[in-house]
């Protein structure tokens, strides 16, 4: 019994050390997450947040086997459209200057999915073969279906009155057509 | 901003509703009929196998020398070109989905030029032989690589009579949105299944053909008797090239 609980002290004690070594580098806790460039502004995801980290996987899988071996192009959970939202082109260099993050798979910094995976050390082979950027700078589609926005009581403004809102605000002149 | 929205029906929901409407073709004026009807899904419907495509190429129209068909599919699925992702590969390396040949009668001297490619077999030799069940078969009798499951082995390229089948040698970055493609995997011609899939009911090389006012490749529904397509093959003579093998090719030429 002795020998094992030597070893347990020596595990705890080695734990305890390599745990607090990159909390005593940071300032805060904040500084040993990483970070998550935010979606397009006025979309909404197609699932809660929390359920999306655990389960955005499987989902995945399930969706590229039947679009690719099926046909089925459902938009729901197509990682395309994952990408039209969390990596709108000429966002993705949206983390501040200066600010370290731990995306290098690619070229790319401050990659939405590549952030995260590269944090918690998740080989990620989506964009081996996937483009990492949307294929058109904006998309103005709703991806939340009507029988999700029914259960859910968030406010997403329409198309034409996010086109509106951006119109406005890229230039004074007033609203879009 | 959008002229599309201003009945509130988007140009796709008109054309969807007017698909619906009209299952076997939809008459344009008397005479023109606009045969890609049938050939729209919903999204969430998979590929049916009461769906065959196929492509008739017409040689006599097909220009030599001209390679609008090869320049439109690698723009259209971004492979090859000028701005090639391959920066590694050599020429013999680098993927080809589709190629330019010019054949030569040595007897009579008659030539013809034709585009090659996946030949989209009923009885595909690259789907027997896959030892993952990558290389496989859409119900519409699209023959494509699944990726995501395809270790390399290149076994399907040794099978494929046509040559059809190319190996990505190097990491690729900036891939087309409609072609994801990748390193360690093989890739063929698909058909353009994202546009077919999106009811375009054509292909990036038919339309690069027809803009060009050579109007050589056909698409279509082999198995819809209104479509454009099975109506010519079944009113004139149609190869399948090496036919003897018995593939049942979904590519049909006319005129070699």
């Amino acid at each position: 019994m002795k020998p094992i609980n030597k070893l347990l002290l020596l595990v705890s004690a080695v734990l305890a050390l390599t745990l607090s070594v990159p909390a005593a580098a940071g300032d805060s806790d904040s500084s040993i997450k990483p970070v998550i460039p935010k979606a397009l502004s006025g979309t909404k995801c197609v699932d809660d947040p929390e359920v999306m980290v655990r389960t955005h996987m499987d989902k995945l899988k399930h969706q590229r086997d039947l679009t690719l071996r099926e046909g089925i192009r459902t938009k729901q959970f197509s990682l395309k459209e994952c990408i039209n939202c969390h990596v709108p082109a000429g966002q993705e260099a949206a983390v501040q200057p200066g600010e370290e993050t731990a995306a290098s798979g690619k070229s790319s910094e401050g990659h939405f999915c590549m952030n995260c995976h590269a944090f918690a050390g998740v080989k990620i082979d989506c964009f081996e073969c996937h483009n990492t950027r949307p294929e058109k700078p904006a998309m103005f589609h709703p991806i939340v279906t009507p029988g999700m926005e029914a259960t859910k009581d968030v406010h997403q403004p329409d198309s034409a009155t996010m086109l509106n809102e951006l119109a406005g605000s890229n230039e004074k002149t007033g609203a879009a057509q | 901003m959008s002229e599309n929205n201003h009945a509130g029906v988007t140009r796709r929901d008109f054309l969807e509703l007017g698909l619906k409407s009209a299952a076997a073709g939809v008459v344009l004026a008397p005479g023109v009929m606009l045969y890609s009807a049938a050939e729209a899904r919903p999204a969430d419907e998979p590929a049916s196998s009461k769906v065959r495509w196929g492509m008739l190429i017409d040689t006599s129209k097909c220009a030599s020398g001209c390679d609008a068909c090869v320049t439109a599919c690698e723009k259209e699925n971004g492979w090859g070109g000028p701005n090639s992702n391959e920066k590694h590969s050599n020429a013999l390396q680098k993927s080809q989905w589709i190629r330019k040949v010019e054949l030569r009668n040595v007897d009579t001297g008659a030539t013809s030029s034709l585009p090659m490619m996946c030949q989209h077999c009923a009885n595909p030799p690259c789907v027997d032989v896959c030892p993952t069940g990558a290389s496989m078969k859409r119900a519409d009798g699209i023959v494509l690589v699944d990726r995501h499951i395809c270790i390399g082995c290149r076994y399907c390229m040794m099978a494929c009579p046509y040559k059809a089948r190319s190996f990505v040698h190097e990491e690729l970055e900036n891939q087309s949105v409609n072609a994801p493609r990748g390193k360690g995997c093989v890739e063929a011609c698909t058909f353009c299944v994202h546009k077919l899939d999106r009811g375009d009911g054509t292909t990036a090389c038919a339309e690069a053909c027809n803009a060009d006012g050579h109007k050589a490749i056909l698409v279509g529904d082999l198995k819809d008797p209104n479509s454009e397509i099975a109506q010519t093959v079944a009113k004139y003579a149609t190869t399948q090239i090496r036919a003897e093998l018995g593939l049942n090719t979904g590519m049909r030429y006319q005129g070699i």
